[in-house]
């Protein structure tokens, strides 16, 4: 039997079917053995579980009970109406609050440091190439040469644009 | 005179009362949602473990559901009994637990079972009743142990279906599933039910 008859069967048992499709299965149980069994396997189940399930007590008393749930209404109640002021979102709302004028700060005293730093000390640094294998950067300000050589040469520049770039 | 038959009459003024008391619990009456509490507690913990199939889990559930039905007391309109509304509740609090609990991997390879059909299809099929004859308690006993051999997700559609009287529109709704899995797990759930209870009648008619 095909699953779709079989789901038809449970429809028509459980009253889940417009008239005209209840007479065709009807029609059709009364022809096919199989289908009326397993109607009758099913309608046993149902008259089984008709009985209801069990009656079961709450194994608690009722104060021991009733706390629990009064202690939870509580504090629900008391949540709703004092704002929660330990919370990690209430920190957060605060925050929140002086983040963008704080950041604004920030960004400002940072590109005003970095500004006076460089426009403060123009020549600070010199890059001097003295030749295809060797670098010299010179700090001014800490009076400070370092000399950098590589071998063979990293930097093999034309002789023409080699002089363009000398400039010492 | 009309005569109102004595059940209906307890019913009708059961209906009330936890009706005057979600009223007063609206006020921030604890003392009345208590009361509420104290009715109920059993059948929503029972709810709970029958989804949830462990004590503490059932006792943190049906505690949470109770937390969540105070906080939504002004949505309870008195369509439905209080402890409709609040079985409801208890139902959404397991099923979101049962979600959380599930491991994706688990999940996957059991979607995949039901797409291919399961093995539940080429079940035989039981010809005789297997809980004939048997004293109520017993059978629920029994049936209460072939529950918990079942997938939390055959389980859960069998559960809304047979004990809470939910069609398969609103059983897919509390799932978060289609109406064609509804249908394809409440079947597999059926079928391996009315399997595991044979199984048990054999166990018991062996020993």
């Amino acid at each position: 039997m095909k699953f779709e008859s079989q789901l038809q069967l449970q429809a028509y048992l459980d009253g889940e079917m417009p008239e005209a499709q209840r007479r065709e299965v009807e029609a059709w149980l009364a022809w096919d053995p199989e289908a009326r069994a397993l109607l009758n396997e099913l309608r046993q189940t149902d008259a089984a579980l008709a009985v209801g399930d069990c009656d079961l007590k709450l194994p608690e008393s009722r104060e021991f009970y009733w706390s629990k749930i009064q202690r939870e209404i509580r504090r629900l109640e008391t949540a709703d109406s004092v704002p929660d002021r330990s919370g990690v979102w209430h920190w957060l709302t605060l925050w929140r609050r002086w983040l963008v004028p704080v950041g604004g700060l920030a960004i400002l005293t940072v590109a005003l440091i970095w500004g006076a730093w460089f426009s403060g000390r123009p020549n600070s640094l010199e890059v001097v190439l003295t030749s295809g294998n060797g670098t010299t950067y010179r700090d001014q300000a800490r009076g400070m040469t370092l000399v950098w050589l590589s071998f063979p040469a990293e930097n093999r520049f034309p002789e023409d644009e080699l002089d363009a770039l000398l400039f010492y | 005179m009309a005569s109102v038959e004595p059940s209906k009459t307890a019913s009708a003024s059961a209906v009330l009362d936890d009706m005057a008391l979600v009223q007063a619990a609206r006020q921030g009456d604890m003392a009345a949602f208590e009361e509420l509490v104290a009715r109920h507690r059993d059948k929503i913990y029972a709810r709970a473990y029958s989804m949830m199939r462990s004590e503490q889990d059932a006792l943190d559930l049906s505690q949470e559901a109770w937390v969540r039905a105070w906080q939504r007391l002004d949505q309870f309109q008195g369509e439905s009994s209080f402890a409709t509304w609040m079985t409801r509740i208890v139902i959404n609090v397991c099923l979101d637990a049962l979600r959380r609990q599930q491991h994706r991997r688990a999940e996957s390879l059991e979607e995949l079972e039901e797409e291919a059909g399961g093995v539940e299809r080429f079940m035989p099929v039981v010809t005789v009743n297997p809980t004939a004859g048997l004293e109520r308690e017993e059978l629920r006993t029994r049936i209460d142990a072939a529950l918990a051999k079942l997938s939390w997700a055959h389980r859960t559609a069998l559960i809304l279906h047979s004990f809470e009287g939910m069609d398969y529109k609103q059983i897919g709704q509390a799932m978060g599933c289609s109406l064609g899995t509804v249908m394809s797990r409440l079947f597999y759930a059926r079928r391996k039910l009315a399997a595991l209870l044979a199984d048990l009648k054999e166990e018991r008619t062996e020993s």
